[in-house]
């Protein structure tokens, strides 16, 4: 600092960086690992539970990603769930031959690949549309693509007929391809993950694109007067949720098959994940690493509960939790700083008037008192000349 | 009766402290019954401090607030008439005057009596005048008549008349001939003997209305006079706090280049036809009252805001229709007056502020950021401006005021606009920020820039301008320059007191 401002000195970079505040969800996550692997090693610390767990998850965290972009644009995509089941069952029917299913009006007994190609299509014309709403007859996101949400949910019944199907043999192998890495088997679902990750980070974080979704995030009319076409980016963001719910979609199709209720359970755990995840390293911004990282600790703790033979249904209430509680950590986090600025700046309130104290008993020859202060200064000196006796 | 003749209310020696300012100093004041006092000042003057700490929004530094006739029969009682007059809009003038009553859980379930109801909200009404329908939902009523039922619900509770009623910049909203209601209004329960307080900044308004008037200024009260010896001119002293005839005046050292702005007929929510013209190099200010269209000029300038234009010329192009992104291509920028809500992203760092509006130039080969490039570009610009701290990465709200407009004013002249919109520049900023903004101004003309300042401050536009519109009721009533351009003069155009053209008439002539 060359000029007189006062240096605030703040803690260094290494302890900031570590600090609960930051990286929470780690230290949560080691407690959850110690916890359960005092309570029951012999399942949990296998390196099969690791494997699977990663696997099992990755398409919940792509669908986290999903929920992610339109959120950092201020938009929320709770249709997400229903366009994983509409992808789902499309890619499932389509490769149902006709003379099998014939009350399916789908079942065409088209290849996989064909099948997925339309799934993803389907699933960004469908992000489209909620864009559409959202932007063009400015309906709230959350009532829009609730909205959205139901009515896609009756069109999946639809065309479904509300059957579960199983994958066919070749189509399986989509989602169990797996590449060997050291010990551990990338499975394509994982690989997909790792690639959307990183482009949705490098674009977040590394382009103007994502500067502006952030800035239109943040303050859509303070954005707009900067020159960032709010819109577009929240249609565009909504279209990107959309695709990458198709990619979901058929990639859940080729490991469990089609079931129309699959889909819309990941909402809550993606939701939950983001917002977790906005806590974690950028400080109240949503982010694609803390998304990442949340998730995965809120699964070990479901797989921990698992183990101990806790009933699947029950991990809701994990995930509920742990919405919950993120959204009110980082609320208080904003406000209690503002409430505890606003005090320190005030010099009626008590942090005001200690904190004036302080000073006037440092400094020697303060410019223009006021009257409270000229107060606490005589203070000040009675003290220290107490002090000198 | 002994209270007769002590005031109603009675204020002494009152303070209130905010960071890094006082916005009221020492004020005294007292309201006696039957009397119209009304209190005077500029923005920022320590008008709506008062207001607040009468309502218990702010608590007082130092000071007493005494009800000096105040008896166990007779209490005093205080009721203040915002501004926007807290009613719903949706709900019809009975269920208005019912929302305060009915407290608790029995009363507040129990089945309204309706027909007792409408009775008595039609007695309280006619109180002020002719009755009107009080069953239609209060939205669609007059603004002068939503002002009546906001009164009306004030003096619900009372037990007598001898009470205080403030009554917060209540024409802000109304029309000339709908001021005259509401006047007639508050003339009648002064004669019943209440204390009303009128808070205004409309000058006009109040010699016609006040028994006594107080001015406000910086949080001092400069002035505590009978109407009878007070007119338009001394008025104005008080206010602004400059003696007519040794004012400074425009600045005439400025050299002019070829017509940048060129506007014709622009017409918009409050516009009704303004031709603005602005050289490079040269400062043109807008002047004018709230509600003249001032605050929604540089709005729609810049496209922010829906305007049409008869003829709209940009560095010499026609730009028919605009928005923001277009405008900022064509070289413009526009610094808002609200810093929080449309000035800056205040959740991003200074840094991330600066390079909003133009990325491009801190792109790298691969669509990306180039994060030293922006880095540099924030750090120059941080130390240039002389933002304290001086540190790019620290997030915009964090800032002080002050420091929080250099960061926006360092956003926008990053890439030397050809047309620089400013409106309300300095708004809540500290004096050697201030000057800083002032400097920067001047330096951004010195290169070139076109400038427009829209400013509530007449110093400031003073200080700053070559040039001066001054706006009233939406169209340009006068335009000053030189020798002509005076704080005095501003403020008497603005308020359509010049040369003993009466304003009251002056409007009502518009309609």
């Amino acid at each position: 600092m060359t000029d007189g401002t006062r240096a605030v000195k703040g803690p260094s970079v290494f302890s900031r960086y570590f600090s609960p505040r930051n990286i929470s969800a780690v230290y949560l996550f080691i407690l959850i690992f110690i916890v359960f692997a005092i309570w029951t090693p012999q399942t949990f610390l296998t390196p099969g539970t690791w494997a699977n767990l990663l696997d099992t998850n990755s398409l919940v965290v792509l669908a986290a990603i999903a929920v992610l972009i339109p959120l950092t644009t201020g938009v929320f995509n709770l249709a997400i769930g229903a366009e994983i089941a509409l992808a789902m069952m499309l890619c499932i029917t389509l490769q149902i031959p006709h003379e099998q299913q014939s009350d399916l009006f789908l079942a065409v007994g088209m290849p996989w690949w064909m099948a997925a190609i339309i799934a993803v299509v389907v699933a960004t014309l469908v992000g489209m549309l909620s864009g559409w709403v959202v932007t063009k007859l400015k309906i709230d996101s959350f009532i829009a693509t609730l909205g959205m949400s139901s009515i896609i949910g009756a069109i999946t019944y639809l065309i479904s007929q509300n059957k579960p199907f199983a994958a066919s043999p070749e189509f399986q192998q989509l989602a169990a391809t797996a590449v060997p890495l050291g010990g551990f088997r990338l499975t394509v679902p994982v690989i997909v993950l790792i690639i959307v990750a990183l482009a949705v980070w490098y674009v977040l974080e590394r382009t103007p694109v994502g500067r502006r979704m952030y800035a239109a995030g943040f303050n859509p009319d303070g954005a707009r007067l900067s020159g960032v076409n709010v819109a577009r980016l929240q249609w565009g963001s909504l279209v990107a949720g959309g695709f990458i719910a198709g990619v979901i979609g058929v990639l859940s199709a080729s490991k469990f098959g089609g079931s129309v209720a699959y889909g819309v359970g990941m909402l809550l755990p993606a939701l939950a994940a983001v917002f977790l995840g906005s806590t974690q390293f950028k400080g109240g911004r949503f982010n694609v690493w803390g998304t990442v990282l949340a998730l995965y600790v809120l699964a070990v703790g479901v797989q921990g509960l698992l183990l101990v033979k806790v009933p699947k249904e029950y991990s809701n209430f994990l995930y509920g939790v742990a919405l919950i509680v993120a959204v009110a950590v980082s609320r208080w986090e904003r406000t209690g700083k503002r409430t505890r600025a606003i005090r320190q700046a005030t010099t009626f309130t008590k942090e005001g008037k200690e904190k004036l104290a302080a000073e006037a008993a440092a400094e020697s020859d303060p410019p223009q008192l006021t009257p409270t202060q000229t107060a606490l200064k005589q203070d000040g000196i009675e003290d220290q000349g107490d002090d000198a006796r | 009766m002994a209270a007769a003749n002590r005031p109603l209310l009675r204020i002494t020696g009152m303070i209130k402290e905010f960071p890094g300012l006082r916005a009221l100093d020492d004020v005294s004041l007292e309201v006696h019954s039957g009397e119209i006092v009304a209190v005077v000042g500029h923005n920022g003057s320590g008008k709506s401090t008062l207001v607040k700490i009468l309502a218990g929004v702010y608590a007082k530094d130092a000071g007493e607030v005494e009800y000096p006739s105040s008896t166990a029969e007779e209490e005093t009682g205080l009721h203040i008439i915002h501004q926007d007059l807290g009613l719903a809009m949706e709900l019809n003038a009975i269920e208005n005057l019912g929302i305060p009553k009915y407290q608790g859980l029995r009363e507040s379930l129990a089945p309204a009596p309706v027909k007792r109801e409408k009775a008595k909200a039609t007695e309280l009404i006619s109180r002020f005048g002719e009755p009107f329908d009080v069953t239609v939902p209060v939205g669609s009523l007059a603004p002068a008549q939503r002002s009546i039922i906001g009164i009306a619900r004030a003096l619900d509770g009372w037990k007598h008349p001898r009470n205080i009623l403030i009554l917060d910049e209540p024409t802000e909203a109304l029309h000339a001939s709908e001021v005259r209601i509401l006047f007639e209004a508050i003339k009648r329960l002064a004669a019943d003997g209440a204390g009303i307080i009128f808070i205004s900044h409309r000058l006009d308004e109040v010699l016609e209305l006040a028994d006594r008037i107080v001015v406000l200024r910086d949080g001092k009260k400069v002035a505590d006079e009978d109407r009878e010896h007070v007119d338009h001119e001394r008025l104005v002293e008080f206010v602004t706090g400059v003696k007519a005839g040794e004012a400074e005046t425009g600045r005439t050292d400025r050299t002019h280049g070829e017509v940048v702005l060129d506007i014709a007929g622009l017409w918009g929510e409050v516009l009704d036809g303004v031709d603005l013209t602005v050289h490079a190099g040269e400062v043109v200010g807008v002047a004018g009252v709230l509600g003249s269209g001032r605050e929604a000029l540089p709005a729609m300038v810049f496209g922010s805001e829906l305007a049409a234009a008869d003829e709209f010329n940009v560095a010499g192009a026609a730009y028919p229709k605009r928005d923001p992104a277009e405008s900022i291509r064509r070289g413009m920028a526009f610094v808002p007056g609200d810093r929080g809500k449309y000035g800056a992203i205040r959740d991003f760092t200074a840094r991330e502020n600066i390079t909003l509006p133009a990325m491009q130039n801190v792109t790298n080969a691969i669509f990306g950021v180039d994060a030293r490039k922006e880095k540099a570009v924030a750090t120059e610009l941080v130390a240039k401006y002389d933002v304290r701290p001086p540190r790019p990465e620290q997030i915009f709200k964090q800032f002080s005021g002050g420091n929080q407009q250099k960061i926006v004013f360092a956003k926008w002249l990053r890439n030397d606009p050809t047309v620089l919109l400013l409106e309300e520049p300095t708004q809540g900023v500290d004096i050697g920020a201030k000057q800083a903004l002032y400097e920067a101004i001047d330096a951004a003309a010195a290169q070139g820039a076109a400038v427009v300042v829209c400013s509530s401050e007449a110093k400031e536009l003073v200080r700053l301008c070559d040039r001066v519109l001054v706006l009233r009721n939406g169209v340009v009533a006068a335009e000053l320059s030189g020798e002509e351009l005076t704080e005095t003069r501003l403020v008497l155009e603005g308020y359509g007191l010049a040369d003993g053209d009466d304003a009251v008439d002056g409007s009502e002539g518009q309609q």
